[in-house]
């Protein structure tokens, strides 16, 4: 069998017994986080959500929030908008104040255990 | 030949504007951005300018000043700026290629081969793309020529009533009148040593200088000075480049916190510095022939002085730890524990491809080690990609965390690390 080669990492690995990986030949692409969440790299950014009212929406403190500028914001969207103090809010986009929408809310992480 | 055409986009207050995205209370105020070691303001927001604050000023003198005038002032978060501008970088390239990135905040566009009918329209909608989709306003300039491009775009920027957009590509009355506004001082290529003599030949703008006889302008400043009058008229002589030009030296410097005369604090600084230069040696794919280290005394302070130390590598290398450890034995030979030292500098030269190592016929080099030594310092590399800049690191370089640069005012990594997120505050979930 061929060695497999890491570029990154510059290193070689050679396996010499046992049955070849069929796969081997087929160059798919793996799946990617990134790209199931983040359709915009340029414009996306994250927060971390603040706030314990929202359990029964699912979304707890310290998920976070995966920010999308570059989608213009319309009916029940979420988004993350901003008060005269500067502090970032977010909320459906009916109760946000739209001269101050700062971003749309595309995606929500919340992690189980870490 | 059809006319070139080229757009300069150039970011408003970069650095400012990069801490108003995360801190949008602060539009409308008094900002500005200090460099390196909080010594003097690099950008300001058009508030502060208004306010008299000028490039440059030294932040110890205006402290006060800031405070009773509310001016908040930031550390330069070199991280931030790096991010968003490549951003911008990646939304400007997807609209053309045909692109040169010239600085961290501004970029020229090729446009010539774009289907465009209205420059100023297609100037307005990239504007509107960048402030919303990224947040930072830009200025944008379009010509035939770059130096006629920066100057619209400096028009564009100064003039309110543009909108940050200029068309200078038809060259008449109306670009004249542009042009008249434009101080010679301000025109690109020009700086402090050329306009006291153009000032002394009666060019004061920009229009001056369009309209003066070139080969005068070349008895006054070369082939350069007439270089400049040409593209004032719309000509473009300046290349276009495209390509990532390879470095030719590359330099890592920092003043330290404060003065020190302790060569441990000194060691790990020079570690830190030659790790980070010899990184970036080993991303452009290539090996130094010569380093060199540069120790100076604050030179505001009587009794200046400064003390080199280089070396020469018989085998061109990009190992930190070569580099690292030849640098500190040849400082550690010359040095003077009695002077305080204020700023270091770690300097690669001399560079040759880092595959041109396999084609040395004569034997000199120790192939194999030096074949070892890149597979090591590629694997470094790619586990600080992965992770952080810092997780593998030189034993030196932790010999004392003494000269790192103040930032006390600096803004969180709010694109960089997960701990330095922006926090969005959920309020009261409406139903209906």
């Amino acid at each position: 069998m061929e060695p497999l080669e890491n570029e990154e990492l510059g290193t070689t690995v050679a396996i010499h017994a046992g049955f070849p990986n069929p796969a081997a030949e087929r160059k798919g692409t793996p799946l990617s986080l990134d790209k199931l969440l983040v359709h915009h790299p340029s414009s996306t950014y994250f927060f971390r959500v603040r706030g314990h009212n929202w359990h029964r929406q699912g979304v707890f403190d310290g998920d976070i929030a995966i920010i999308d500028r570059a989608v213009t914001p319309s009916g029940s969207q979420l988004v993350v908008w901003w008060d005269e103090a500067g502090s970032f809010a977010l909320s459906q986009l009916a109760l946000a104040d739209r001269q101050r929408v700062w971003g749309v809310v595309t995606s929500i992480i919340h992690p189980f255990s870490s | 030949m059809k006319q070139h055409v080229y757009a300069l986009v150039d970011c408003n207050n970069f650095f400012v504007s990069c801490e108003r995205l995360f801190r949008p209370e602060l539009n409308g105020q008094p900002v500005v951005v200090l460099s390196s070691n909080d010594g003097c303001a690099v950008s300001r927001s058009q508030e502060a300018k208004a306010l008299g604050v000028p490039m440059g000023a030294p932040h110890w003198q205006w402290r006060d000043f800031f405070a009773t005038h509310g001016v908040t002032a930031f550390s330069a978060n070199f991280e931030l700026y790096g991010d968003i501008s490549q951003r911008i970088t990646n939304l400007l390239a997807s609209i053309t290629p045909h692109i040169e990135v010239y600085s961290v905040d501004e970029s020229f566009l090729d446009l010539t081969e774009l289907p465009i009918t209205d420059y100023t329209e297609w100037g307005k909608a990239v504007r509107a793309d960048i402030l919303k989709n990224i947040g930072i306003p830009v200025s944008i300039g379009i010509a035939p020529s770059k130096t006629l491009a920066k100057a619209a775009n400096d028009r564009a920027k100064k003039l309110p009533e543009l909108g940050g957009i200029l068309d200078l590509t038809e060259q008449g009355v109306a670009t004249d009148r542009y042009l008249a506004g434009l101080p010679i001082g301000d025109v690109w290529g020009v700086g402090r040593q050329l306009a006291p003599k153009l000032h002394a030949e009666g060019v004061h703008t920009a229009l001056d200088l369009r309209q003066l006889y070139p080969p005068r302008a070349q008895q006054l400043m070369g082939i350069h000075g007439r270089q400049m009058v040409e593209e004032l008229n719309g000509r473009g002589l300046l290349p276009f480049q495209q390509a990532h030009k390879p470095q030719q030296m590359i330099m890592r410097g920092r003043q330290f916190g404060q003065d020190t005369s302790e060569f441990y604090v000194i060691e790990a600084a020079v570690a830190s510095l030659a790790a980070r230069a010899a990184a970036s040696l080993r991303h452009e794919r290539h090996l130094a022939r010569r380093a060199s280290v540069i120790l100076r005394t604050n030179r505001n302070k009587p009794g200046y002085q400064r003390l080199e130390a280089s070396v020469r590598f018989y085998t061109p290398t990009a190992n930190t730890g070569t580099i690292t450890s030849q640098l500190v034995r040849m400082l550690a030979h010359d040095f003077n524990s009695h002077i305080k030292y204020h700023k270091a500098d770690v300097l690669l030269h001399d560079f040759v491809p880092e595959n041109s190592l396999q084609a040395d016929l004569l034997g000199m080099v120790n192939l194999a080690e030096n074949t070892r030594s890149q597979h090591t310092m590629r694997a470094i590399d790619a586990i600080n990609r992965k992770y952080s800049k810092t997780t593998v690191t030189t034993a030196a370089e932790h010999l004392s965390q003494a000269w790192q640069p103040k930032k006390k005012l600096v803004s969180p990594r709010y694109t960089s690390a997960w701990s330095d997120l922006p926090e969005a505050h959920l309020i009261e979930y409406g139903y209906g």
